[in-house]
């Protein structure tokens, strides 16, 4: 556990010493908190605008992130071969592994909570009240971040940067429409009904960490929810990291 | 120390592939400096890669004292510099060691200690703090250097640890590697630089399309006329 932690707070200062996080995160907070315009703007709907406006903002700059940084970080050990330098020492790869998944976990969650912070301030200036719905929002969209950022790091562990993070996108955007996927499906028959029903079991189905109606209608959370998402998060992120890691168990460098 | 038995390596890319190991054994005792020598290209870096874990063999074994190479207790008996080592640009020198120390589990206060010690041993003390992407070749080599010994290993294994060293570095080197042999330290490693192997290696092995051709100590290969240089040319030339 000690070495995950070391490859882990490792990974979590090559992270945030990189400029590009801070120009992100800069931009983010400024789009989160030009919400509070937008919501100006907006007849009657001020809240509703900023809610749906920073939550969509931070999955897409979390995302950024994720795809930016995440989908470099292994491909850049092994190009610059710094991996040497771990994997020569008593550490196995699936700890290397597993602490480069840690580490950028928490790069995530610090930059999720920076943005949900000015998310939460935006919307205690507007309401004068705490929404305790955006908290449970941000709590799922870390998690979606947190499993996306496995896919990444799968994706990277045998591909280019660039062809991992278009992979990730694209498994984000088919993840966001297995509803639409699955409706589809229902009203298909054959070899069609088939692959589409393949892939809604197969692609991650990121709809379920999307609160965001929740915040809005102010729907207060309910536990048999809650407890779905977080298993669905370990299940598939579990698996995806398996598979990762079998994958770097085989690489030469 | 070491023992390599029998050890296979080919290369496949698409159709062609290149053998670059076919069934080299050798033995490095306990306080050896043992020299591994060839040319450019003959494999040794892959034989080096492959006792560090970093390529797979694809037939024979290699043993570190009794545990086998990949296994931790096998790493952590051994410090381990690759050629022209890299380092994570954003770390200074001393998070450098700090993060090698923590992956042989080497507690804060030890590496207190340790870390100043290693960066005075090789000539460091004063880009401590310096970042390592502003590191010269020859500072990155000596940092290697000391991360290979921030577990005090009873082996060491170097490969071309003399290339980027100007001559005050191999003079450092050797008079460090010295240092570690009357501590008891067994030291493996690669050159194509011979001259200073004459002088440090107990035993040399000369791999050459993939075999050892020749194995023992310089004095035993050379004659009063030759030098190991002159010797390793006629061996490599027959």
């Amino acid at each position: 556990m000690k070495k995950i932690w070391a490859v882990a707070k490792n990974t979590f200062k090559e992270t945030v010493r990189d400029k590009l996080l801070y120009a992100l995160l800069g931009f983010a907070v400024l789009v989160i908190a030009g919400s509070l315009l937008a919501g100006s703007v907006s007849l009657g709907q001020d809240q509703r605008v900023i809610e749906d406006f920073s939550l969509t903002a931070m999955l897409v700059f979390l995302l950024i992130i994720t795809l930016f940084i995440g989908t470099q970080l292994v491909r850049r050990e092994v190009e610059r071969k710094t991996i040497y330098l771990s994997l020569t020492k008593p550490i196995s790869r699936d700890q290397f592994y597993l602490g480069k998944f840690v580490g950028l976990c928490l790069t995530s969650a610090v930059s999720a909570v920076v943005m949900g912070t000015i998310f939460l301030i935006v919307l205690y200036l507007k309401t004068k009240s705490f929404e305790w719905v955006a908290l449970w929002a941000i709590g799922a969209l870390i998690l979606e971040i947190w499993l996306l950022t496995a896919v990444s790091l799968l994706f990277s562990s045998f591909a280019a940067p660039i062809a991992s993070a278009i992979y990730t996108f694209g498994l984000v955007l088919v993840g966001h429409s297995s509803l639409t996927i699955w409706s589809i499906a229902q009203k298909s028959g054959g070899f069609l009904k088939g692959t589409l029903e393949a892939v809604y079991y197969v692609f991650p189905n990121l709809e379920k960490f999307n609160l965001r109606n929740e915040v809005v209608y102010h729907l207060h959370p309910n536990p048999t929810q809650t407890v779905a998402i977080i298993l669905y998060f370990v299940g598939y992120t579990v698996a995806v990291l398996l598979l990762g890691m079998s994958v770097f168990r085989r690489h030469e460098f | 120390m070491l023992s390599i038995k029998n050890l296979t390596k080919t290369f496949y890319q698409g159709p062609a592939e290149k053998t670059v190991l076919s069934g080299i054994s050798f033995v490095v005792k306990r306080g050896q400096v043992f020299g591994f020598l060839g040319l450019n290209g003959e494999g040794k870096t892959t034989t080096v890669k492959i006792i560090g874990s970093l390529l797979f063999a694809d037939k024979g074994a290699v043993k570190i004292g009794q545990f086998d190479h990949t296994s931790a207790d096998a790493k952590q008996l051994m410090g381990f510099m690759p050629e022209t080592p890299q380092f994570h640009t954003h770390l200074t020198a001393t998070e450098v060691l700090r993060y090698a120390g923590e992956l042989f589990g080497l507690e804060k206060p030890v590496l207190d200690q340790r870390i100043p010690a290693l960066l005075e041993d090789v000539g460091l003390s004063e880009a401590a703090d310096r970042r390592v992407k502003t590191f010269s070749k020859g500072m990155a080599q000596r940092l290697g250097f000391a991360a290979a010994l921030i577990n005090e290993p009873p082996l060491l294994v170097l490969d071309e640890p003399l290339d980027g060293l100007d001559p005050l570095g191999r003079l450092d080197f050797k008079k460090l590697i010295s240092r570690l042999k009357k501590q008891g330290t067994t030291v493996f490693f690669s050159t194509h630089i011979l001259s200073d192997v004459e002088e440090i290696c107990d035993e040399v092995a000369i791999l050459h399309n993939g075999k050892i051709i020749a194995q023992g100590s310089p004095k035993k290969l050379t004659s009063a006329k030759k030098t190991l240089e002159e010797t390793f040319v006629e061996l490599v030339k027959r």
